[in-house]
């Protein structure tokens, strides 16, 4: 359809408003990012590479958020490939849902219950003899690997990808799979030939969205992370709320450059 | 073999957590090399209910995810239906600018915001809050509600045009009932991803605005696992009862059943 009347027009008012509040606080942290004394300068920006405590949070979230994410999609799209039948409806799709309905910090305090040195899982291998020391139970959660932080991701995303992905696949057309089962493909064949090309899509923006995300969210890795090395979200917080009011560009700074570099 | 491999999944990874929350609010804590709790009780559940402050977080909390829900319906139901079924100059810059705010750090958005807001008065009120809960949930609103209205299509919506239809009876009639599914997924994505957010929370509610989030956060050190476990449940059954809720609001505004079956005579115009 095309524009009937002038007052359609009205539709994208609401839509246009809230990217205008979007862009606004986007222009504001720009403009924070540069202005020292009243004058403009990208000095902010060339200290920050110098700082080493910067370089470091920016390579250890890199590489958290690689590894959840990655493992997040592989993971969903094994799920949803083995088990697409069983989550058409019912009791199946409504399990999925579960985790999608607690926020992450939750998830979080979930992980650090279960895994933490005497937690749930540490007490079970202790009450049935496999361990005879909470010592023995290795570090988990607030662990410089960040190991408690990734479980949280991949735990909590999984679901998220089975339910980006579950579309797809409920589109996925069977002829191009029986035109491949007939033309004698292997599995492997089939799969690149009549699955990829129709998932990549959905593939490549779940896993954008997610990056994106992990990259600088703060609540999960504040719970589970360790003091040093940090992931950028909660550096930068403390910049912003805790730190010297000086530290403000640097804060703003390093989360655009972070946007910069997910986005 | 396969349902045995789904549901031994499914339960362990996605049913577990909440059976584990359920039995920790009940069982308490259970000491390193103690035999396993078996008396049952309900202290946990009972300072929940006797919290003062955590009741008025609720009440805080469930008015924002409703500020959220309504703008969210808003945006997402306009948005939604001109990309689905207008074509317009400029329709997919403005499209995939509306989803930048998946690709771009909301805490710098948000701590950008806080200088406008404290400006417009906004900062440290609810509406300050539910307008930045809005960066992470409205591209996810505008996805679902396109792809519902490109399933309605235009055909629909033509015939009743050309039969002198207003626009309210259309929405009513024809859009609003199939609508619902998409209607129920923004429900609950939205007071989810609302009921999630702390630090959006804490940077525009300056301290002053004591959602559920801005409490559950720093107890995570200090109070005990039965009561957090309780607490946990909570961010659980919102969602859930705001979505019995809104299915009773709903059912008031629908001419039809949400089930597939057609009542003849239940129809306005029998």
């Amino acid at each position: 359809m095309k524009w009937r009347k002038r007052t359609e027009g009205l539709f994208l008012v609401p839509s246009i408003l809230f990217l205008m509040i979007f862009g606004l606080g986007m222009l504001m942290a720009f403009m924070e990012s540069l202005m020292d004394d009243g004058t403009a300068t990208m000095g902010y920006y060339m200290e920050l590479f110098r700082k080493e405590r910067f370089m470091r949070s920016v390579l250890y979230s890199v590489w958290i958020t690689a590894v959840s994410t990655v493992l997040s999609l592989v993971i969903g799209l094994l799920f949803v490939r083995v088990f697409k039948e069983k989550l058409k409806g019912g009791t199946g799709r409504l399990l999925v849902w579960i985790p999608m309905l607690f926020p992450h910090f939750v998830w979080a305090y979930l992980v650090f219950l279960l895994l933490n040195q005497s937690g749930f899982l540490s007490n079970l291998l202790g009450v049935s003899g496999l361990m005879a020391e909470r010592t023995d139970f290795p570090v988990l959660v607030q662990d410089p690997g960040g190991i408690g932080i990734i479980v949280t991701y991949v735990w909590k995303e999984v679901p998220f990808v089975i339910l980006m992905l579950l579309p797809v696949y409920a589109s996925l057309s069977k002829g191009y799979r029986e035109a491949a089962t007939l033309l004698g493909a292997n599995p492997v064949r089939m799969f690149t030939t009549a699955e990829w090309p129709f998932i990549k899509p959905a593939l490549i923006e779940t896993g954008a969205i997610l990056f994106a995300f992990i990259f600088t969210a703060f609540e999960v890795p504040q719970l589970l992370g360790v003091t040093s090395p940090q992931m950028i979200a909660v550096l930068t917080y403390e910049w912003f709320y805790s730190g010297a009011w000086t530290d403000r560009p640097f804060a703003f700074a390093a989360l655009l450059l972070a946007g910069a570099l997910s986005g | 073999m396969k349902q045995i491999g789904f549901y031994s999944a499914t339960l362990l990874f996605f049913l577990f957590p909440v059976c584990f929350f359920i039995y920790k609010s009940f069982f308490g804590i259970w000491r390193w090399g103690e035999a396993f709790p078996v008396d049952p009780d309900a202290r946990a559940w009972k300072v929940i209910a006797g919290e003062g402050e955590l009741l008025s977080a609720v009440v805080v909390s469930v008015g924002i995810a409703v500020m959220v829900l309504i703008l969210n319906l808003l945006i997402g139901l306009t948005a939604g239906k001109a990309f689905a079924l207008h074509r317009f100059r400029g329709k997919v810059i403005l499209e995939s600018m509306l989803m930048m705010p998946l690709f771009l750090p909301a805490l710098v958005v948000a701590a950008g915001l806080q200088l406008v807001f404290i400006r417009l008065g906004l900062a440290d009120t609810w509406l300050g809050v539910a307008v930045v809960h809005l960066i992470p949930t409205v591209p996810y609103s505008i996805k679902l509600f396109k792809s519902a209205y490109e399933g309605i299509g235009t055909e629909l919506i033509e015939q009743s045009m050309l039969l002198g239809g207003g626009a309210m009876d259309r929405f009513r009639h024809i859009e609003l009932p199939q609508l619902i599914p998409a209607m129920n997924s923004v429900l609950f994505l939205t007071v989810v991803i609302s009921l999630g957010q702390y630090v959006l929370t804490a940077i525009i509610g300056g301290g002053s605005v004591v959602t559920l989030a801005m409490i559950y956060y720093p107890f995570t050190r200090t109070a005990d696992e039965s009561v957090m476990s309780a607490f946990s449940l909570m961010f659980m059954m919102i969602p859930l009862i705001t979505y019995l809720i809104s299915v009773m609001v709903l059912k008031l505004f629908i001419p039809y059943r949400p089930s597939k079956k057609r009542r003849g005579n239940e129809t306005p115009w029998n």
